[in-house]
């Protein structure tokens, strides 16, 4: 009962009631003088982000795990990092070229999906040259999401050459940490350019205008390596069906008569439907490509590119394309060369990015290894791969390297 | 008003009774200035809404809103068109014609008092000779509203929010009134403009320092005036923690902003109230205005539309710093219980204004027969409370430097 309370908080009679009176009074004294104090004092709150007196990432401790920045001027290309990323967040292409003309190995592709990455630094750990790094960034809301995939070279028609590590060096110049990060946040991230005006639309050549644009895909080479893939899986048919579906459009339109995309491709699969022509938002594009996988499907062999495939990975970055039938006949060449043009053939089938992963100080060393030393491992080029892997025992063994 | 509207005219060099449609021009103009009062009325309860979100973050050691417009002051026209532009939900089960017709008795009862307000030596609506009666009459017009919308609501939260409201505005009208009472014995007048001529410009001319009744009259009507605006600590109606939002819980967009109006609008009438009856109103240093001799009338030409605006600004000024008051008793004071708010009025504020009351009435008696006691009393009033005042700061400061902090009222707005 709150008279209770009352009566036993104060003295009851005339000497309670002014103590209440005078108390009230005090606790206003001493209350508001309190919330006074408060409103001449400086608020506590940090207006983020455009009020602060420097940048927040400035703020951060240095070993913040923020997005990732690769400095492409110290980059092996020993694609550790790649390997290393438990989610698959790095993409490494690189390509060889002779040395003379084209840097002996070059990336043409050294992407890192921000938006995926989760930030557990197992890509910093193991690089070489400390070139991948986490910098304080972590500001990167975009208008686009796939802008988060930094791309570390610019443009693939011009590979980056890697960085050949000179003999015992520990140092590596490397630029201000988060300048390339940040710069390429910014630049890709650029507002969208402004619609045509109507004068600009009556510049446009009237013929081309309101035509679909070329695409820049290439129907053929994308129906063979797609064939190839589906010769593979050819018994496997939920299997199969996945890889057709690649050949369609993917809209799910169901202009073909099935629900989508997945059905008319199971089908085919399945044996049976056998027309290419049904999927009206892929075009002759689809056509072209289903009509390839149709036929090597019926025929169980790959038709006959119109030029020659001279990489064994295509520049879609897909499966290798190697078929039992481009493996040779006869016996290994190692057991036909002599041993200083085995070593010259076997160093080129290396990666050639001296990482040291095969516990030999660079490329060479492991080629020497294989050839004079009688080193009988052959999968410790990391780098290199499945490519490497499949040069190496086709030279030395003359066979398939054993399934994984 | 008409007086006001005169010299208006003469000032443009034409003589008001000459002309045949006077009457009509008078009309005319009061439509014209209600209107304008209205809308006075309803930017300021908006400009409130945001001084006190910037006060309430200031005190909490937070911004407040801060965004729109120069320090955020755009804030309240971005809430009005919000509200304004929300829908409009009537429940199934309410009373539709009272439940829609609630907010306007509010927006009535409210909008009446500004006619007997004064906002200056000239301005004012009406110079009515029953002011104080009239406004603490039309006042009660919002405990109908309130009810209204309680009963029609249909929920238990908003009537047991409107019986709570109406308990407490009857009760407080009681100390409230009498406290009331206490300037109108002072001055024996009514009027509002009255009372404020009846005091003088200076501290110790106010009714506030005239003796420790009127003293403790002040904090009465103060305190009754909080409970009847409904304004923490006496916010029991709309109890957040026990009613939802009590008796305006069922209403939404503009109906529900006419509450919020009423009650932000509510801290300028009773500031504005408080300083007519006890702080001398708009009385300008040094130019008093009393019933034997207007000062500002005596001015020519330029200095008396200079005192006039004078006036204004002190008016305001003394208002504005008792909103602010207002605002700060609201982040200071935590809400009381039912039982306390009652206890309070019935066993503390009524008693104590009666008390009041009589001692003022024998007071009166004193001075007539001593006048020099009159003067000596308000002389050491008006020190005990600059005194008072002087310390109050010096804990503040003395507040900030205890927890190691210093004096910034400038940076982080």
């Amino acid at each position: 009962m709150p008279t209770e309370t009352l009566a036993r908080q104060t003295p009851a009679g005339f000497g309670g009631y002014t103590k209440n009176i005078t108390d009230t009074a005090k606790s206003f004294w001493e209350g508001m003088s309190v919330t006074l104090s408060y409103m001449f004092r400086k608020p506590m709150t940090t207006q983020y982000p455009d009020r602060v007196p420097f940048p927040v990432r400035d703020s951060l401790p240095a070993r913040y795990r923020g997005f990732l920045e690769v400095d492409m001027d110290i980059c092996t290309a020993c694609q550790a990092c790649e390997r290393a990323c438990p989610i698959a967040v790095i993409n490494i292409d690189t390509v060889k070229g002779d040395g003379k003309n084209k840097p002996k190995l070059a990336m043409e592709r050294f992407d890192i999906d921000i938006g995926k990455c989760m930030f557990c630094g197992l890509c910093v750990e193991p690089c070489p040259t400390g070139a991948i790094q986490h910098t304080r960034e972590f500001e990167g809301s975009v208008m686009n999401f796939d802008n988060l995939t930094l791309r570390f070279v610019p443009d693939v028609l011009a590979p980056w050459p890697a960085y050949k590590v000179p003999k015992g060096s520990e140092a590596f110049p490397r630029r201000p940490l988060g300048e390339v990060t940040r710069n390429l946040l910014k630049k890709w991230d650029a507002p969208p350019p402004p619609f045509p005006s109507k004068d600009d639309l009556a510049k446009l050549d009237k013929a081309d205008y309101g035509k679909p644009k070329p695409v820049g895909l290439d129907a053929a080479a994308m129906g063979r390596q797609i064939a190839a893939r589906a010769l593979q899986v050819k018994g496997d048919v939920p299997k199969l069906g996945r890889v057709i579906e690649e050949a369609m459009a993917g809209t799910d339109c169901g202009d073909c008569g099935y629900a989508d995309c997945k059905g008319y491709s199971d089908a085919i699969a399945a044996g049976a439907d056998w027309s290419a022509e049904k999927c009206a938002p892929g075009g002759a594009e689809s056509k072209q490509m289903l009509e390839t996988i149709i036929v090597t499907l019926k025929t169980g062999v790959l038709p006959a590119a119109p030029g020659v495939v001279a990489n064994a990975t295509t520049a879609l970055g897909a499966a290798p394309l190697v078929a039992d039938a481009d493996v040779p006949a006869g016996p290994p060449l190692s057991q036909t060369l002599s041993k200083d043009a085995l070593y010259k053939l076997v160093n080129d089938a290396m990666a050639g990015t001296d990482c040291g992963d095969c516990e030999y100080d660079d490329c060479e060393g492991y080629s020497k290894g294989i050839v004079y030393e009688g080193q009988l491992d052959l999968n410790r080029c990391a780098p290199g791969g499945e490519d490497t892997k499949v040069k190496l025992y086709n030279i030395m063994l003359g066979t398939k390297p054993p399934a994984a | 008003m008409q007086a006001f509207l005169d010299s208006l005219i003469r000032g443009w060099g034409h003589d008001p009774q000459t002309w045949v449609w006077t009457q009509l021009i008078y009309v005319a103009f009061m439509g014209l200035f209600s209107f304008a009062v209205i809308n006075f009325a309803a930017v300021t309860a908006g400009i409130f809404s945001w001084a006190e979100r910037r006060v309430a973050g200031r005190m909490q050691s937070r911004v407040g809103p801060n965004r729109a417009g120069p320090g955020g002051f755009y804030q309240w026209i971005a809430d009005a068109v919000k509200l304004l532009t929300k829908e409009d939900l009537v429940p199934t089960e309410a009373d539709q014609f009272l439940f829609r017709i609630a907010p306007y008795f509010m927006m009535v009862g409210f909008a009446c008092v500004f006619v007997a307000l004064p906002f200056s030596h000239r301005l004012v609506i009406a110079e009515m000779n029953v002011g104080v009666f009239y406004i603490i009459a039309v006042t009660a017009l919002i405990v109908v509203g309130i009810i209204m919308s309680g009963w029609s609501s249909n929920s238990k939260w908003s009537l047991f929010g409107a019986i709570r409201s109406a308990a407490q505005i009857i009760s407080y009208e009681i100390p409230a009134g009498m406290a009331l009472m206490i300037p109108v014995l002072l001055s024996g007048t009514l009027s509002t403009q009255g009372i404020i001529r009846a005091q003088g410009p200076w501290p110790w001319e106010w009714y506030i320092f005239h003796d420790p009744a009127s003293f403790a009259a002040f904090f009465i009507y103060f305190i009754s005036a909080l409970a009847e605006g409904n304004r923490t600590p006496f916010d029991l109606p709309e109890a957040e923690s026990e009613l939802v939002s009590g008796y305006n819980t069922e209403y939404s967009g503009m109906r529900f902003s006419y509450f919020f109006l009423v009650e932000w609008g509510n801290m300028w009438v009773m500031s504005a109230l408080a300083t007519t009856m006890f702080l001398g109103g708009w009385q300008v240093p040094f130019l008093p205005v009393t019933d034997a001799a207007d000062k500002i009338a005596m001015l020519s030409g330029g200095w008396t539309v200079l005192a006039e605006l004078a006036s204004i600004a002190i008016f305001t000024f003394k208002t504005l710093f008792f909103v602010f008051i207002v605002m700060w008793l609201r982040w200071t004071l935590p809400r009381i219980r039912v039982d306390q708010m009652m206890n309070m009025c019935w066993k503390y504020l009524v008693p104590v204004s009666f008390a009041a009351v009589l001692f003022v009435a024998g007071w009166m008696l004193v001075i007539h027969a001593v006048p020099a006691l009159d003067w000596i009393m308000r002389i050491v009033l008006t020190a005990g409370g600059a005194i008072t005042l002087v310390m109050f700061w010096l804990r503040t400061l003395q507040n900030i430097k205890d927890t190691g902090d210093k004096f910034d009222f400038t940076s982080n707005w």
